[in-house]
């Protein structure tokens, strides 16, 4: 019984670093919800660097959070843009949806004009046109 | 030089320059059909395909949608109470095709296309037919749920301003029980300042 205290002090170590980490909870192949495949996502900064595109005229109005879950079968995501400028900022975005294959799970979106205050935030979310969409890229556009 | 005859050669050289400068500046080439629209602020194509992905999208995760045995819907008329003629046809297309690619709902012959479908299984019954192949009457399956909606407007002008508010709301009746299952709005403002 010299002994006894172990077990119990191993155990609760495994848990406590197994709490420490922020992936402890996720799901394999997941980040915050998403769905990542095999890359390495760490952070928030990382997830959304592999999610978000910029095409065109480049804006300063960035994404700074996403997260998605599920509706049924359909992915449903939620994105928060900032805009840290002093001054009211116009960009465009839609979302382009992929299957497990790689490939286009639904045609083009069409871009949706969005104003974002100054020293703002902006919650866009969306859910998947159908349940063959496995992952997703949100893209944006400046329309200044 | 006389007034007639300066006239005569004014005339046809304002022409020449009108169909000229005409022809100089007209430029046609093929756009990005889903790209923003800004060339007025009347409803214009964004302003559809934004409705119409947000009303669709919104109703894929309805209950009534999720839980349902792909649910039969019937679509009805979307009212235009704005001030511009809008083809409220285009918005209710948009949403049924979506809806449909989405394949979590099926769609009833609705009341616009019911002519065009008894009249065709009345041709098929008028004996011109292989009996085995033609459709008998008192086949066609009743829809559970009935989408109905509005489109309204606020349009604001001073001399240097023109603001619009549109406001798309669509519902999804239950036909049998006379519940409304889901609804949901799609809000747009745009703003015109001149100068």
């Amino acid at each position: 019984m010299k002994y006894a205290w172990i077990p119990v002090a191993v155990l609760a170590t495994a848990l406590g670093a197994g709490c420490a980490t922020k992936k402890g909870f996720e799901v394999p192949g997941q980040a915050f919800g998403c769905p990542i495949g095999e890359q390495k996502i760490a952070s928030m900064e990382d997830l959304v660097k592999a999610k978000v595109v910029t095409e065109g005229s480049r804006t300063t109005v960035v994404p700074t959070e996403m997260r998605c879950s599920r509706s049924g079968d359909l992915l449903r995501i939620d994105a928060n843009l900032n805009n840290d400028s002093k001054t009211v900022k116009r960009v465009s975005y839609k979302f382009r949806w992929i299957d497990r294959e790689g490939m286009r799970a639904w045609e083009e979106e069409a871009w949706k004009p969005l104003m974002v205050y100054d020293n703002s935030n902006l919650m866009v979310n969306t859910v998947a046109p159908t349940n063959k969409a496995a992952d997703f890229r949100l893209i944006l556009r400046s329309m200044e | 030089m006389s007034s007639p005859r300066l006239y005569r050669l004014t005339l046809p050289l304002a022409a020449a320059a009108l169909l000229a400068a005409g022809c100089a500046q007209q430029v046609t080439r093929y756009g990005d059909e889903k790209g923003v629209e800004t060339v007025t602020n009347e409803f214009g194509s964004t302003d559809l395909q934004t409705i119409a992905e947000s009303m669709a999208r919104s109703m894929q995760t309805a209950p009534v949608i999720v839980s349902g045995n792909l649910p039969i819907v019937t679509v009805q008329e979307v009212r235009n109470r704005t001030s511009e003629y809008i083809d409220t046809r285009a918005i209710t297309d948009s949403i049924r095709t979506e809806l449909q690619k989405g394949g979590k709902v099926r769609f009833a012959v609705d009341q616009s296309g019911l002519k065009q479908q008894t009249s065709e299984i009345d041709r098929q019954q008028s004996g011109y037919y292989a009996r085995e192949q033609s459709v008998d009457k008192g086949q066609m399956v009743g829809a559970q749920y009935r989408m109905e909606g509005n489109i309204t407007s606020i349009v604001k002008q001073v001399r240097d301003t023109k603001d619009v508010y549109y406001k798309f709301s669509l519902q999804l009746w239950n036909i049998r029980n006379g519940l409304l299952e889901w609804s949901d709005e799609k809000e747009i403002r745009k703003t015109t300042t001149r100068g």
